[in-house]
């Protein structure tokens, strides 16, 4: 076996002959170093320095005055209209898009988890294809279907529900359904990978003792799988307050907080404000976060113990 | 008996229906690359391979796969070693350092895409490697890594760790015991994880926006700015191969694993 040895490329070796005489737990905190320090260097880091910069003045013609400090920046975003505004539509999207969400996931998760055979499998896939699939795919495709002379408006005229054509995209109705496209892999999944580890004899049990369907799913179906609708709804209402491609391809006058933090950070002046209403809205989004993981966890405990 | 029928059928026109609006864009992105005209309408009226020929005739867009394809294989390499091995480590020993990297690592994957763009533009045009290739790399990165990463804990997890202890005692080194022992029994998750990394990367928009300049930018960047001027078909043509490259990868991940594990390492 020691002829093996010389096969491995000789940096490599020499960098792991000190390791050989280390302890077992030393090695591992130097096998975790690397993922460390690039989480350290490209995650925390550059979320100080966006804080940092937040906290300069302005200058003209520059990006910001370095050295200085100053609440200019978050007193222009809480007093300027044009900046508010937009986070009050990113959270309404927000909200809207994660409610039908996790609705919709749940029901699909479901329907996954009862699936057998080929058509799990072809259920799975159309939950694993979208999410592997750009953003910029997923939205624009909406457009030939959504538009005033799109798709769905030919049926509409066709079958005599509409006597006109409506402009669901450019539109909200059209950023709603193209965010809730985006964010609804992610949260199938994570209800589905919860629900595939409960047992369904608990819910025949329920049946058995005679619970209709529809209540056997919500007295017993949806408390067991709370875990995984608390991660569906978390990860839905954080991207979506985020939204980008949505309102920028879908939207008409839907000016979202991405759209504005973008142009402004963008065009390379006041940098300041930018940074501020990025850190405003991140705090806003984590808050939010944290009220409905709460308020999910105490929904989830009262439905257990009912 | 009549209403659990009615049920049944309410059940299965709910989930068709879903299955439906699924696919249904992805479709809608492959049959309008095949539209004639210069517009994009669904279904289309006449059919042609058109726009498949004026693919190849424009460099715009054969430049932005090269930087698709420097940008993949790059995150791909970066994210898969510092997954495979801060999972080995994780593995190892689960003290307090790993405690405090599995959330760490989690974390970015829950900030908006377009909060961690502004952030890493402000640090990079800060630090004088903006609109480089490594920026975008390092940026993908932070997305694929935690992806390998949990692929791999679930792989370790499953893995017999006395074969380890068991290439030690018969005098096996760290690197021998892992090429020998434990490389031979994960190697499909570490390919699976790094097929991920590739896909994670080529799909990604948001940073590679922010990050990226006329000479580096990818394919979904300029698919979006040729969007946002007007609604090209020939965007279509390259959606169509990018869809293409995902049903491949996941073939491909299904078929070293199983959809259903597949599915779960992605939630």
């Amino acid at each position: 076996m020691t002829g093996t040895q010389s096969s491995l490329p000789a940096p490599v070796a020499r960098l792991w002959e000190p390791l050989l005489e280390r302890s077992r737990s030393k090695r591992a905190l130097l096998l975790m170093a690397p993922l460390l320090v690039f989480e350290l260097l490209l995650f925390v880091a550059p979320f100080l320095i966006l804080l940092r910069i937040s906290l300069m003045e302005g200058a003209p013609d520059l990006r910001y005055a370095a050295g200085t400090w100053s609440l200019d920046g978050y007193v222009e975003v809480f007093t300027n209209g044009v900046l508010l505004d937009p986070i009050i539509y990113s959270f309404k999207l927000g909200l809207a898009a994660t409610a039908i969400t996790v609705v919709i996931a749940l029901f699909y998760a479901y329907a996954i988890w009862r699936a057998e055979g080929a058509l799990k499998s072809a259920l799975l896939f159309s939950v694993v294809l979208p999410l592997l699939t750009t953003l910029v795919i997923k939205t624009y495709a909406f457009r030939p279907l959504l538009s005033p002379n799109g798709t769905l408006n030919d049926v509409l005229l066709t079958l005599n529900l509409v006597s006109e054509p409506i402009q669901f995209a450019p539109g909200t109705v059209g950023v709603l359904v193209g965010q809730i496209y985006i964010v609804l892999p992610y949260a199938v999944l994570a209800i589905y990978s919860v629900l595939s580890t409960m047992d369904w004899g608990l819910v025949e049990a329920a049946r058995d003792l005679g619970a209709s369907r529809p209540r056997s799913f919500v007295e017993v179906v949806v408390p067991q799988a709370m875990p995984g609708i608390l991660v569906a709804t978390v990860i839905s209402f954080a991207w979506s307050v985020g939204a980008y491609a949505a309102p920028g391809l879908l939207g008409s006058r839907d000016l979202a907080f991405a759209i504005e933090v973008e142009q402004r950070l963008l065009s390379n002046l006041d940098w300041e404000i930018a940074t501020a209403y990025s850190v405003v809205m991140l705090v806003l989004m984590l808050a939010s976060v944290a009220v409905l993981t709460v308020v999910l966890g105490r929904f989830g405990g009262e439905v257990e113990y009912a | 008996m009549h209403r659990e029928a009615i049920e049944n059928a309410l059940f299965r026109a709910g989930y068709l229906a879903m299955l439906a609006f699924m696919l249904l864009p992805l479709v809608v992105v492959v049959v309008t690359s095949f539209e004639e005209s210069g517009q994009l309408l669904f279904p289309p009226e006449t059919y042609s391979l058109g726009h498949y020929r004026a693919f190849f005739a424009e460099t715009r867009w054969l430049s932005a796969f090269d930087n698709s394809l420097l940008v993949g294989v790059g995150t791909t390499v970066v994210a898969t070693t510092l997954g495979v091995t801060a999972a080995f480590g994780h593995e190892l020993d689960d003290g307090r350092a790993g405690q405090l990297l599995a959330p760490l690592v989690l974390v970015p994957l829950l900030i908006p895409p377009i909060i961690l763009g502004i952030s890493m533009r402000v640090y990079f045009v800060r630090v004088g490697m903006d609109a480089s290739y490594l920026s975008i790399i390092l940026a993908h990165t932070l997305w694929a890594t935690p992806l390998v990463y949990f692929v791999m804990r679930s792989v370790f997890s499953r893995f017999d760790w006395q074969l380890l202890d068991a290439a030690r005692d018969l005098g096996a080194g760290p690197i021998q015991s892992f090429v020998y022992a434990v490389l031979p029994n994960v190697k499909h998750g570490i390919f699976v994880g790094a097929l991920l990394a590739f896909i994670v990367s080529l799909q990604e928009f948001v940073m590679a926006l922010f990050l990226s300049n006329h000479s580096t930018q990818t394919i979904p960047v300029v698919a979006w700015k040729a969007l946002r001027q007007s609604l090209d078909p020939m965007v279509s043509v390259v959606s169509t191969f990018l869809i293409l490259i995902s049903v491949v990868g996941i073939v491909i991940a299904t078929i070293a694993t199983n959809i259903e594990w597949l599915s779960k390492q992605l939630s």
